[in-house]
């Protein structure tokens, strides 16, 4: 008898024990208000007040940042030079792959990265028509990868039927033509893949008649498919999504700008460029001395490059991005700060804790 | 006895104490040994509000880990946004998202966030609807629709009561097995309402198919002792039997109309349905056939008007409730748990019902038996296309 009545308590300890825990999970959490919440301008310039946290992509502050934008843009790999006993300019570059990092791609976003020298783009590979390149490759991934330039060259050259294992090397080498921004890229199957995850970079043949003194930027228009889901879930002029939109490229009234523009984007068929407030004399893949055309819009398919000549008459900041709005809506828009002279704006946009 | 004491008690903890030393085990030195697999994160959006220029979403970390929301974004357009309390979400922990947003009224949207690995979640709205504002007007209201769909058709259908006493005992029989099928409908009814909530609005891990049966069952077994003592206490006492079953169906319609009112006033809420008149000229319709399930076993009796009165409100002001409840804070859940209370309290009362005809009666394989539950059931059918 008494021991029937103890299970019997028993089991309404266990229950209840039971129905507490189960409110747990079933009750929302209480959201605790601070005393005073905070204002915040958002990049899109909405007002938010929150006791919260602020999810806006408005890009790094420097610190937390795997890969900088403003560095990549201006920097080129002219390689190791030495003159041959004929006269001709060796150019030396050494590439590794790898496809075992991950990077914060977007504020609190970490994706697995497929890297030429631990960046996405790779460097920029930079030479005279002519020069004699040798690219040291080497795989430090566990795929096999190659590299595939785009350009005349031979056939064992091409990058495409060798690629290299893990652990392997190849040395790859031609002459640098024709004149013009061309590309390189892993060519292994599934090509798509290694190309969504970071395998590429730009490769600029400058003419032995140096092109007109001019800033020079390279903007690599690429995306991320960080769910895998066939679509690009991210956007951008290098990489980092609406990072120049928050960090505007400065550059002078009147001052000759060249942008090397190559898209590399996969997933969508096209994607393409749009300049505010000037436009610009475009030549497709920088084959050609003349341009093709004076505008403001350029439409690009996979693997196009162009450049860009084009000037700022007025000052102020102007906005360039994927004039298909989806693209800009996901990252991809970019700003210019054009200056009077050096020391007009304030380079500083804060956009935190504005009120 | 005494002595057996103690020993009664390690046997009930020892299981449990080495339960705990297994996972225990699990969790940690074997916890290295067990890994394998991917697990996979998930976020589930529960809610989607719209209110003057923000878009609110309530979201739920429905998966095995934790996760950190770091993006929001409107169909599929990365959009700024807050979070409150913050970015980082634990197992089961709730946030809401609050995206500053100039919406358009009737256009469907859809609403994604996007965690730490880069997966994105999402949830469409067919339409975006205000938010209601939780004041004194929508109090009225909400109270209104629950009285209109609840507590005014029951106490029509209570009318029926001077007919159906007026009957003979086939008639009688046969508005009895009328009830059975209207109730068997209604049960089968809030099962099918249950698993539609349970399958657009609770996410995965609350198992909501398993929890509709556990508490159908937990909640027809409770049913049918409280009716077996009621019915015991009936035969002692001046409670007539008649009555005793009457009020268990009012009380088993009552729980069914605090879940329906819950989905009524969480749907007005939500913007989900265009509440016409239509709608509630419906509900009401469909809602007059509790009144003469609670009116028809009362007629073997002498009831008081008073008692009548009470046993309709027993089974029709949980509607309001329900529709306060539902309107103010909608929880999917328990939303889930009072239909699934109701269907089970309903099979119990259908089961009270064919035991008091047997006793009144002695047999069932009577024609006004079948006649009956197949009227009963067509009848809840025809005026449910209503809705």
């Amino acid at each position: 008898m008494k021991s029937g009545i103890q299970s019997s308590k028993m089991f309404y300890i266990l229950l209840s024990i039971v129905m507490v825990s189960s409110l747990y999970f079933v009750v929302p959490s209480v959201i605790v208000a601070e005393e005073s919440p905070r204002t915040f301008l958002t990049h899109t310039g909405l007002v938010i007040q929150t006791t919260g946290d602020v999810i806006d992509p408005i890009g790094y502050d420097g610190e937390a940042l795997d890969f900088d934008p403003d560095k990549f843009m201006k920097e080129f790999d002219f390689g190791e030079v030495t003159i041959l006993d004929d006269g001709t300019v060796l150019r030396e570059f050494y590439i590794t792959a790898r496809d075992d990092q991950i990077m914060e791609v977007s504020p609190g976003v970490f994706y697995n990265v497929w890297t030429f020298n631990d960046s996405v783009p790779g460097p920029t590979i930079r030479a005279t028509e002519g020069d004699l390149v040798r690219i040291h490759f080497t795989n430090e991934g566990s795929k096999p990868h190659s590299l595939h330039f785009h350009g005349i060259h031979k056939a064992e050259m091409d990058g495409v039927f060798e690629s290299i294992g893990t652990g392997g090397k190849f040395t790859y080498e031609f002459y640098a033509e024709p004149v013009g921004l061309h590309l390189y890229h892993c060519h292994v199957h599934p090509v798509e893949e290694h190309i969504a995850h970071g395998l590429y970079g730009a490769y600029i043949v400058d003419p032995k008649e140096p092109r007109e003194p001019a800033e020079e930027f390279v903007f690599v228009l690429n995306g991320l498919d960080t769910d895998f889901d066939g679509e690009n879930n991210f956007y951008a002029a290098n990489t980092i999504p609406f990072y120049y939109q928050h960090h505007p490229i400065e550059i002078n009234i009147n001052q000759n700008i060249r942008a090397y523009v190559v898209n590399i984007l996969e997933f969508d068929a096209v994607n393409n460029f749009h300049l505010h407030g000037t436009l610009f004399h475009h030549y497709p893949a920088g084959t050609d001395t003349v341009p093709s055309g004076y505008n403001d819009m350029l439409t690009m398919s996979q693997g196009d490059r162009q450049i860009l000549e084009f000037n700022y008459k007025y000052p102020g900041l102007y906005m360039f991005h994927a004039h298909n709005t989806e693209f800009s809506e996901k990252g991809w828009v970019s700003t210019f700060l054009v200056k009077e002279n050096a020391n007009d704006f304030d380079t500083e946009v804060e956009y935190d804790d504005i009120i | 006895m005494t002595s057996s004491k103690p020993v009664l008690a390690i046997s009930a903890i020892a299981p449990i104490v080495l339960l705990i030393i297994m996972i225990a085990f699990l969790l940690g030195p074997a916890s290295s040994f067990l890994q394998f697999g991917i697990v996979l994160p998930e976020v589930s959006i529960e809610k989607i509000e719209f209110t003057g220029n923000e878009i609110q979403a309530t979201v739920r970390n429905t998966g095995p880990i934790n996760v950190n929301v770091v993006l929001a974004d409107v169909n599929d357009r990365i959009q700024p946004a807050a979070i409150e309390p913050d970015t980082s979400l634990e197992r089961f922990e709730t946030a809401l998202v609050r995206i500053p947003f100039d919406w358009n009224e009737g256009q469907p949207y859809e609403i994604g966030v996007t965690i730490d690995d880069g997966t994105r979640f999402s949830k469409g709205i067919d339409a975006a609807f205000p938010s209601l504002e939780p004041d004194i007007d929508l109090f009225v209201f909400l109270g209104m629709i629950g009285f209109l769909i609840g507590v005014v058709p029951i106490m029509i259908g209570l009318l029926w009561y001077p007919f159906i006493k007026k009957l003979g005992k086939n008639s009688f029989n046969f508005f009895l097995a009328f009830t059975i099928g209207l109730l068997i409908f209604l049960g089968i009814d809030a099962v099918i309402e249950a698993a539609e909530i349970s399958e657009n609005h609770l996410s995965s891990v609350f198992n909501g198919e398993l929890l509709i049966a556990t508490v159908i069952i937990l909640s027809f077994l409770a049913l049918y002792g409280v009716g077996k003592k009621l019915t015991q206490k009936a035969e002692f006492s001046k409670l007539s039997k008649g009555l005793a079953i009457s009020l268990m169906i009012a009380i088993g319609i009552g729980f069914h109309n605090l879940g329906e009112g819950l989905a009524v006033g969480a749907a007005i809420a939500l913007g989900e349905v265009a509440l016409s008149t239509f709608l509630i000229i419906g509900f009401a319709t469909h809602n007059t056939t509790e009144g003469l399930a609670i009116a028809a076993p009362l007629t073997s009796t002498k009831a008081k008007i008073a008692k009548m009165i009470g046993l309709g409100l027993i089974a029709g002001i949980p509607a309001i409730f329900g529709t306060w409840i539902g309107g103010f804070s909608f929880s999917p859940f328990f939303t889930l748990i009072f239909l699934a209370i109701g269907a089970g309290a309903i099979f119990q009362v259908v089961l009270s019902i064919f035991q008091y005809m047997k006793e009144k009666s002695g047999l069932l394989s009577n024609i006004s038996l079948f006649t009956g539950i197949s009227a009963g059931l067509l009848v809840m059918y025809l005026t449910s296309v209503l809705i």
